[in-house]
């Protein structure tokens, strides 16, 4: 990758929050938090379904945006020297199942950096997501970085 | 759930109940491939990970924020999180037992905001991840 990418807009999608994948990713990580899986206890904390984990944005970008392969297509890196450095969120509604976001996911920011291995290339994936009232629900911000040099 | 939580019941240097994960297994790594999205062969593909240079297949640094999330949000609800961010320091390997561990650093008075870090270390205590969240509580 390289500057050129500075700004790009990657993708513009909807995603649909449903109450499977919620229990999906929440199965993965091993957290059995019922308000990840059971309306009634989401409902006795406000809300009115059960509630997204506060790393789901990885799925609504993944499957609902672009997947692994096809941001390091568009980015100009490749794969195998790509690593996930940071990865920030601020949350402004909290997102529940059945909600449908609108997402825009932009290349916020490309930096080269001397690092012990060499040249490494750090970019900055930006997703918004706004839900059906219009409303900023989410914004998500991971930095990858891709090695340059061998080894 | 979560127990209710209100601003006052938190002083800076209390620390988040630690959370001690079951060994990372194949089997979640492939699970969490599905369920985010992120199919990089180097989370469960032995000859990518080999290929690549960690002798082996890698987690998803996003399984371990996830690992930090669930100690964040069986602590606090979810709906008071505002702000969470961290740096991945480490690769984490099969069979590694990862715990999550953290501690209030600041509060901000106006907002009722607490400021916290978060850490992820493995058995050895080799640094996984480290982090920062930020929630806004309800008064007593």
């Amino acid at each position: 990758m390289n500057k050129s990418i500075q700004g790009k807009r990657l993708a513009e999608f909807h995603y649909l929050v449903e109450r499977a994948k919620i229990r999906e990713l929440a199965e993965a990580i091993g957290d059995p938090n019922p308000i990840y899986r059971e309306s009634g206890e989401a409902c006795a904390e406000g809300h009115p379904e059960i509630i997204a984990p506060p790393t789901f944005g990885t799925a609504i970008n993944l499957w609902g945006g672009l997947g692994f392969s096809e941001i390091c297509n568009q980015l100009g890196a490749n794969p195998i020297r790509v690593l996930h450095a940071e990865q920030d969120y601020e949350y402004f509604e909290p997102v529940c199942a059945g909600e449908a976001l609108q997402c825009t996911m932009t290349v916020a920011g490309f930096q080269v950096k001397e690092g012990r291995a060499g040249e490494m290339h750090l970019a900055v994936l930006e997703t918004i997501a706004f839900n059906q009232k219009g409303l900023k629900v989410l914004v998500g911000r991971s930095t990858i970085l891709e090695k340059l040099a061998e080894g | 759930m979560a127990k209710a939580i209100v601003f006052e019941d938190l002083k800076v240097g209390d620390q988040m109940p630690p959370l001690v994960k079951e060994p990372v297994t194949l089997v979640q790594l492939v699970r969490y491939a599905g369920a985010s999205g992120d199919f990089n062969p180097l989370h469960y593909d032995p000859a990518v990970g080999q290929k690549a240079g960690f002798g082996g297949v890698i987690a998803q640094g996003m399984l371990i924020m996830g690992f930090a999330g669930q100690a964040i949000s069986s602590w606090i609800p979810n709906r008071y999180l505002r702000k969470f961010k961290v740096r991945f320091l480490g690769l984490t390997r099969l069979n590694e037992v990862i715990t999550i561990t953290g501690k209030v650093v600041e509060k901000r008075e106006p907002d009722r905001c607490i400021m916290c870090q978060v850490v992820a270390k493995d058995e050895k205590g080799e640094l996984k991840l480290k982090g920062t969240f930020e929630a806004q509580l309800p008064r007593l």
